[in-house]
């Protein structure tokens, strides 16, 4: 409060200064180069807070103070400034701007004007971005770029979002996209979300193949805050925010009440006698606070950014949370004339997760605990029972130490020599390397010990990465006329090396050590503990080079190669060339289009381009072999390891290749107020590295590393911004963003080994229904749900499906030759809609956002929306009919379970306030908004939240399920702040 | 300022020039840490171990694995069953499919069975071609002697196919990478035999160090073991080869029948005299004998004091335990039952009963402590998810016995029951008068009450065990050699498994096809000259 008074004794202290001056009065009109009157342009004074709009004639009447600067901005116009002396009468005449199309976006190895690109690339401002608790810089662009799925299905604060560009793209190698930051290759969560600046998007082929080999999943680039002023300014930001989280939604389990009701109604079910609400004892309102304090300074040949970000979050469940320190140091130095220009960034990121017991599989035994039993026993130790995959989760929670502390650190830096103004120099050296260290264990009132006798465990795992790069390339840019011509070429060389180590021990004579004494426990010297070691190391060279050639900015050429060389491909097939080419024609500069004022920009665009994908893995083309315990044996009375084959040898392992064509068309329309981009891409993937299945016999094990198949996506994709309304009290600017995918696997073959495949199953709905999930078949898309499907359920509350001959059968007499394609986990299109609103100094963001058109499957209902096993709790829906009967089945794995997953959501809303600029002297700019994350879904999907469905690992080929373990999603409020001095 | 700017460009352009060029800036060597190159092994005959534990490897997995060979040959038969349980085991219908004969072709446990015996035929196969072709250097003697076991663990795993899968591809070289073509099931027996023979002569007759090897006795145990089963695999009865095969391990001395029968199979088991034959596991060493963990209700963790929570799953079929001789001490060597104690309390933790109201999937759940459970690999206090206990795969009873069956079936029924009473006299040790049986006892039919059984445990749509042929001496067999992954060999070959029904189980419409599993659906789909077996 007390800091709440001081602004306001400086803001009238303020308000009496202004008013102690002499006035003026002005009238005045605004017009456009034809001289049209324009409306709703912005007239602001230096020295004044208050601001003014033209009317619909375009004019505008202000009193102002000799000497003040007036300013007039209005959107598709260039900004208008005037010093004011002794004026009572003024018309403006605007310059019309394609500030849309002289924004700046980086493309690999340098930028480009908006206006020249003749790739499909998206760009993001700072500006635009979510607001609130958001969790990388993945939710910072989440809705608002056109075939850029980002999703957060988790609501762990350790966990990060999931990307996914323009479908799947590549079964067994890397497919995440290549994220560059500040021109070194990073992770989303390698700088604060505070820090960013803009985040820049290669979606297609010809734009990303300057990357090579890491592209397939196109490149983001992530451009941090840096000083860009020249004239010696010194500024201080500081941002603070503070949120709370609640569960997305509650799982509507049985109660207490409902077993004992149960019980009457002759259930057998069992009362243990008390009342147990084991979601709320799992669960605890998190409060979560976040600070980032940014320093520009210097002059105009040396200029500084520093920030430091600190962030303390806690999560949903119990004793979860993550804490992260994050440091930049930015310099820039320009010596020689400005003909040589130094940077030297240095990142550095501490991240420490708490997750306790909180596991995943804790949520499982919250779930399914009897609501009648107690969280403590008579001894004051955790109730626990003897049933199988039954523990209690709050010991679970309580007993286990799960500490993880990652540190990475980001050295990079850059001579820029330009020898003259066309040509320059540039040689980047970066070297990120990082440390990960875990601890766990678990203490002798964990089921560990009460249980199975274990005496407490202990564990440690680390691992370290280091990965040196060095890039030199040199630039040249020349204007001859109405000719433009700019050329790259250079060369990159990069090695990653990484290790790790772990050790688990067991059998200790206390708990007290927890895992800072490994030593102490016994199971070491009965041979029972565990510990393993690796290392490995990969090395990427390229060259590259790429010409752009533009004509009056009219017709617009590129075209580009990058030859690529890997260690972890065989001898013979190391290195693979990766062209790409594109055309651009700006319609609107012809001109037959010269007598019309409607369409400002129509730049027709189309490019081809290949990429390529790395195994994700190194070793897989040797021929190498290993000692291992499990395959040896007892021999000459002695128990010996085998050496045996490391796999199916390879040599001949080689790039995947993705050719992608992209024709799109950027627009910009009524002076600049509508504007956007249309895309169609076709992409398809060759030489697939798959581990493929391979006949046993002749093969030793039953997959293979190999290149084998074929598969394409297909999609359309479009934005459009809006400058809705544009009054000079209030603004709207609404931006759609809309895109469609089509995946299709060709075909699973690869000629050397005379192999094809139809088909393989992927997911696992897990104990005890225990099958796949999806079947991924040639000729289909990846994300098909193979189950059972079920249209009735019999008088025995057995469910019926239907046969394959389409016949209504029992499922106890279903063969496996009765599942059935059913619906499929991946969005046919998806959606943003983005808005932002000004009405005086309050600014408000809705941004919606979307998927439609696919399947999900509900693991909880499958599960536990089902009376059949009383010994573990059910949703309160299991006793609802289902087509008229009450169930009475196992559990099976049926399409009962798979819902449409289409969902609307209201993801982000924030609420700001700026304060006037002259409020308190010294400070710049002051804001403070609330914000809500996760705040409302649209949905007839019955689980907890439609979005949260992986993407990633054990479910990159079973897209779609909502797992019943997990760690649940969760709704956020955030209030925050934030400051310029 | 002109010149400065050329020759700087000059100086840029070699920096980047000399980068193409230079070789470390083009070096793409992977340097491999954490595996053994092939180019940097130079194997001796000191590595011989190491290269052989592999061939052997796979049998431990492939015995007691999950869903592995002890399954595919007791849950098919008449002694074990996995019913749904309140904790699970549905797991999608496959422990049903298993006990009603209505496994499909994606069937696990045969594919787990397939997978096995391959990966030893393709390991085998690598270190034959390494001995032959001198990239594992050997001296002549140590060469002959390994070939000859190196062939003879390949036709144990040719054996298993041909008792399983019937008609399945022969691969002898590492080289050929070709897609193989299926043989015969003919085929296949004769090279099981051809193999075999051959290698007897070259094989070690030593007993000690090689156990858990093949040695000679153990190569004619296999060969009477396909012998003994000749009939079904190619038509034609080889009792004779039966006799001359046994007579020759016990006319060796080498091993006797253990005194006491339990020591057979405890966890200290690699002493008894009776193995001729094992798959050795250690808790350490060799892990994947977790029978114990399959069997085990939760809470019998607490009865031996157990570092592991087991996962309560099959257990005895009702209707075989009524089979047994109350005084057959083998009743409880082999099955856990009644009453189990805390070691540490004394207190009832579990009451193992006999009756199991049925397999499930129609609703019906066995309690948990319904069933007897396996005990004959005794489970040693303080046992991990591991035990120590071998699998003894061939053992002196079973020479004795197989030497018995043959005489039953050309007409010696008197002599054979001499070896059977032998093999019975430590199971009556208390009733010593109830060891010997005659001739004319092996030849009655079946004690075991085949039928339906229903829920409250009564035994319908009855058709007994009179008629089946021999069939006392089927019933010595599933006294003697219970749980030991064997059960579905001897009933086909009594034609038991064809014909008769048990707790859930009626005969297959297909009752015959049943008797050789599917060839795996994923191997045909990687292999197109593979044919499924008749009936699938």
């Amino acid at each position: 409060m007390n800091r709440f008074h001081y602004l306001l004794f400086l803001l009238l202290l303020n308000i009496g200064m202004v008013f102690g001056q002499e006035q003026k009065s002005l009238t005045g009109q605004v017009v456009d180069e034809a001289g049209n009157p324009v409306q709703g342009a912005t007239i602001s004074l230096s020295n004044s807070p208050e601001k003014f709009s033209s009317n619909a004639a375009g004019q505008f009447t202000l009193r102002y103070t000799a000497g003040a600067t007036m300013t007039v901005n209005s959107v598709g116009h260039v900004e208008f400034t005037q010093t004011l002396t002794e004026q009572t009468t003024l018309t403006v005449r605007l310059q019309t701007s394609s500030e849309e199309l002289e924004q700046v976006v980086v493309v690999g190895y340098g930028t480009q004007r908006k206006g020249e690109t003749t790739g499909s690339v998206a760009s993001v401002k700072s500006e635009s971005f979510n607001q609130g608790a958001v969790i990388d810089a993945g939710q910072l662009i989440q809705g608002k770029v056109a075939g850029l799925r980002i999703t957060t299905p988790s609501g762990n604060p350790n966990a990060t979002t999931q990307i996914n560009l323009r479908g799947l793209n590549s079964i067994q190698g890397a497919v995440n996209p290549l994220v560059i930051i500040d021109g070194v290759p990073g992770e989303f969560n390698s700088v604060a979300p505070e820090d960013i600046e803009s985040v820049d998007v290669m979606k297609d082929g010809s734009a990303a193949a300057i990357y090579g080999t890491r592209a397939t999943g196109g490149v983001i680039f992530i451009t941090t805050k840096q000083n860009r002023s020249t004239d010696g300014r010194t500024s201080i930001e500081y941002n603070n925010y503070a949120s709370l989280q609640t569960l997305f939604r509650v799982p509507d389990l049985l109660t207490a009440d409902d077993y004992r009701r149960l019980i009457t109604e002759g259930k057998p079910y069992e009362d243990l006698g008390h009342s147990t609400n084991w979601i709320d004892e799992v669960t605890q309102n998190p409060f979560s606070h976040n600070h980032n304090l940014t320093l520009f300074g210097g002059n105009s040949r040396t200029n500084f950014t520093g920030s430091v970000n600190y962030r303390d979050w806690d999560g949903i469940l119990l004793k979860s949370g993550q804490e992260r320190l994050n440091v930049r140091a930015d310099l820039n130095h320009d010596m020689f004339d400005g003909k040589l220009r130094t940077r030297m960034q240095v990142i550095s990121n501490t991240i420490s997760s708490k997750q306790g017991g909180s596991s995943d599989y804790m949520w499982r035994q919250a779930m399914i605990r009897n609501p009648t039993d107690r969280i403590f026993n008579d001894q004051g130790k955790w109730q626990e029972s003897n049933a199988y995959m039954y523990d209690n989760p709050l010991g679970m929670i309580h007993e286990t130490v799960n500490d993880r502390m990652f540190r990475e650190t980001r050295l990079n830096g850059s001579l820029d020599y330009r020898p003259t103004n066309d040509l320059s120099f540039k040689a980047l050296f970066s070297r990120v390397q990082d440390n990960d260290l875990t601890g766990t264990s678990t203490s002798f009132d964990h089921v560990n010990t009460t249980k199975n006798n274990l005496n407490g465990t202990a564990s440690r795992w680390t691992q370290a990465g280091v990965e040196n790069l060095m890039e030199l390339t040199a630039n040249y840019n020349k204007q001859i006329g109405d000719h433009r011509i700019v050329g790259l070429a250079g060369y990159s060389w990069q090695r990653n090396m990484f290790e790790n180590f772990n050790a688990y021990n067991f059998n200790f004579p206390t708990d007290e050590y927890s895992y800072n004494k490994l030593e102490a426990g016994r199971a070491l010297q009965n041979g029972l503990a565990t510990m393993a070691s690796y290392k490995q190391e990969s090395t990427l060279i390229g060259y590259f080079a790429r010409a752009n050639y533009s004509y009056k900015e009219k017709y617009l050429l590129m075209a580009s190669i990058r030859r690529e060389g890997s260690s972890t491909f065989g001898e013979n097939n190391k290195w693979g060339n990766f062209p790409a080419v594109s055309v651009g024609w700006d319609m609107a500069k012809e001109d037959f289009m010269a007598n019309q004022n409607i369409i400002n920009q129509w730049k027709w665009r189309a490019g081809y381009g290949v990429t390529g994908t790395i195994a994700a893995s190194p070793y897989n083309s040797q021929i190498s072999y290993n000692y291992t315990l499990t395959e040896g044996a007892y021999i000459n009375g002695a128990w010996v390891p085998g050496f045996v084959p490391a796999r199916n040898f390879n040599p001949d392992l080689r790039w995947e290749r993705k050719n992608e064509l992209n024709v799109g068309a950027d627009f910009s329309l009524f002076n600049n107020r509508v504007t956007g981009a249309l895309d169609y891409y076709s992409r398809q993937v060759k030489d697939l590295l798959y581990m493929f299945q391979v006949p046993v016999p002749p093969y030793l094990t039953s997959s293979m590393f190999l290149n084998a198949g074929e598969m394409s996506n297909s999609g359309f994709e479009a934005l459009v911004n809006v400058d809705a309304v544009n009054k000079e009290r209030f603004k709207w600017r609404t931006t759609l963003v809309f895109s469609t995918n089509k995946n299709k696997l060709r075909n699973l073959s690869n000629d050397r080994f005379g192999v094809t495949q139809e088909f393989f199953d992927a997911g696992y709905t897990g104990e005890p229904i225990q099958t796949f999930t999806h079947r991924v078949q040639v000729g289909r898309s990846i994300g098909d749900f193979f189950v059972y499907k079920t249209v009735g359920v019999d008088e025995d509350g057995k469910w019926l499906i239907e046969s394959q001959e389409g016949d209504v059968i029992p499922i106890q007499d279903a063969t496996v030759e009765d599942r059935q394609y059913y619906g499929n986990g991946i969005p046919d299109f998806n959606l943003g809609w983005n808005n932002s609103f000004q009405y005086g100094n309050v600014d408000m963001t809705l941004n919606w956002r979307g998927s439609f058109g696919h399947q999900i499957l509900n693991m909880s209902r499958m599960y536990y929306e089902n009376p059949v096993n009383p010994a573990y709790n059910a949703l309160r829906t299991a006793y609802d009919p289902v087509y008229g009967q009450t169930l009475n089945n196992d559990l099976v794995y049926v399409s009962h379970y798979i819902e449409n997953g289409d969902f609307l959501k209201l993801d982000n809303v924030t609420i700001g306030y700026t304060f006037n600029k002259q409020l308190i002297k010294g400070i710049k700019s002051l804001r403070i908004y609330v914000s809500g994350l996760n705040l409302v879904t649209i949905t007839g999907y019955k689980g907890l939240d439609p979005e949260a469905t992986s993407y990633e690992g054990e479910f990159q080929f079973a897209p779609g399920i909502e797992n019943r373990d997990r760690y649940p999603t969760t709704r956020t409020y955030t209030a925050g702040l934030n400051v310029r001095f | 300022m002109q010149k400065f700017k050329s020759s700087s460009i000059a100086l840029w352009g070699l920096v980047l020039g000399s980068m193409a060029v230079t070789p470390s800036c083009t070096d793409l060597h992977e340097q491999v840490y954490s595996e053994v190159l092939g180019n940097t092994v130079n194997p001796t005959e000191r590595d011989l171990p190491f290269i052989l534990a592999p061939t052997y490897a796979s049998f431990r997995s492939l015995m007691f694995g999950w869903q592995g060979y002890f399954d595919l040959q007791e849950e098919s038969a008449d002694h074990i069953i996995t019913p749904v349980r309140p904790n699970g085991w549905d797991d999608a219908g496959t422990y049903r499919r298993m006990h009603q004969h209505t496994w499909n072709t994606e069937q696990w446990q045969p594919y787990n069975t397939w997978n096995q015996a391959y990966a030893t035929i393709t390991k085998v196969n690598m270190v034959i071609m390494q001995i032959e072709e001198g990239t594992l250097p050997l001296p002549e003697e140590v060469g002959l002697t390994a070939l000859a076991e190196l062939r003879a663990t390949r036709a144990m795993a040719y054996y298993l196919l041909l008792d399983n899968h019937g008609n399945v591809p022969i691969v002898t070289d590492y080289r050929d990478a070709s897609l193989p073509e299926p043989k015969t099931r003919q085929q296949l027996y004769d090279f099981v035999v051809k193999e075999l023979t051959e290698a007897l002569p070259n094989l070690s007759t030593d007993v000690r160090s090689m156990y858990g090897r093949i040695n000679v006795w153990a190569a004619r145990a296999l060969l009477a073991k396909v012998y003994l089963n000749a009939q079904v695999y190619i038509g034609t009865a080889q009792w004779e080869k039966v006799i001359s095969e046994t007579d020759a391990i016990i006319q060796s001395n080498e091993y006797r029948l253990d005194d006491i029968y339990s020591a057979v199979f405890s966890h200290t088991n690699q002493s008894s005299p009776e193995i001729i034959f094992a798959v050795p596991y250690d808790e350490v060493y060799g892990q994947g004998n977790q029978i114990h963990m399959k069997t085990l209700d939760p809470l019998s963790r607490l009865v031996y004091g157990m570092a592991a929570g087991p996962w309560g799953g099959n257990c005895a079929v009702p209707q075989f335990i009524d089979s047994y001789d109350t005084d057959d001490s083998r009743l409880y060597d082999s099955w856990i039952q009644g009453p189990q104690l805390n070691a540490t309390t004394g207190a009832v933790v579990i009451d193992y009963v006999k009756n199991v109201p049925g397999i499930g999937g129609d609703g019906v759940i066995a309690p948990a402590n319904t069933g007897y459970r396996i005990g004959k690999y005794k489970v040693k206090q303080g046992a991990t998810s591991n035990l120590d206990n071998d699998y003894p795969m061939f053992r002196y009873a079973d020479i004795l016995m197989m030497k018995a069956e043959a005489l039953l079936r050309t007409g010696r029924a008197d002599e054979a029951a001499v070896l059977v009473s032998q093999v019975r006299a430590r199971a009556f040790k208390e009733h010593p008068e109830k060891a010997t049986v005659t001739g004319a006892q092996l030849l009655q039919g079946s004690n075991y009450n085949y039928g339906i059984q229903s829920v409250d445990g009564t035994v319908n749509a009855t058709n007994g065990g009179a008629d089946i042929q021999y069939g006392r001496f089927l019933d010595e067999l599933g006294w003697e050699f219970t749980a030991e992954a064997r059960r579905r060999q001897d009933i086909i070959r009594f034609g038991v498994f064809q014909t008769k029904s048990w707790f859930n189980h009626r005969p297959h419409a297909n009752a015959q096809s049943r008797t050789l599993f599917p060839i795996p659906n994923a191997e045909i789909s990687k292999n197109p000259n593979l044919k499924q077996n008749p009936g699938y």
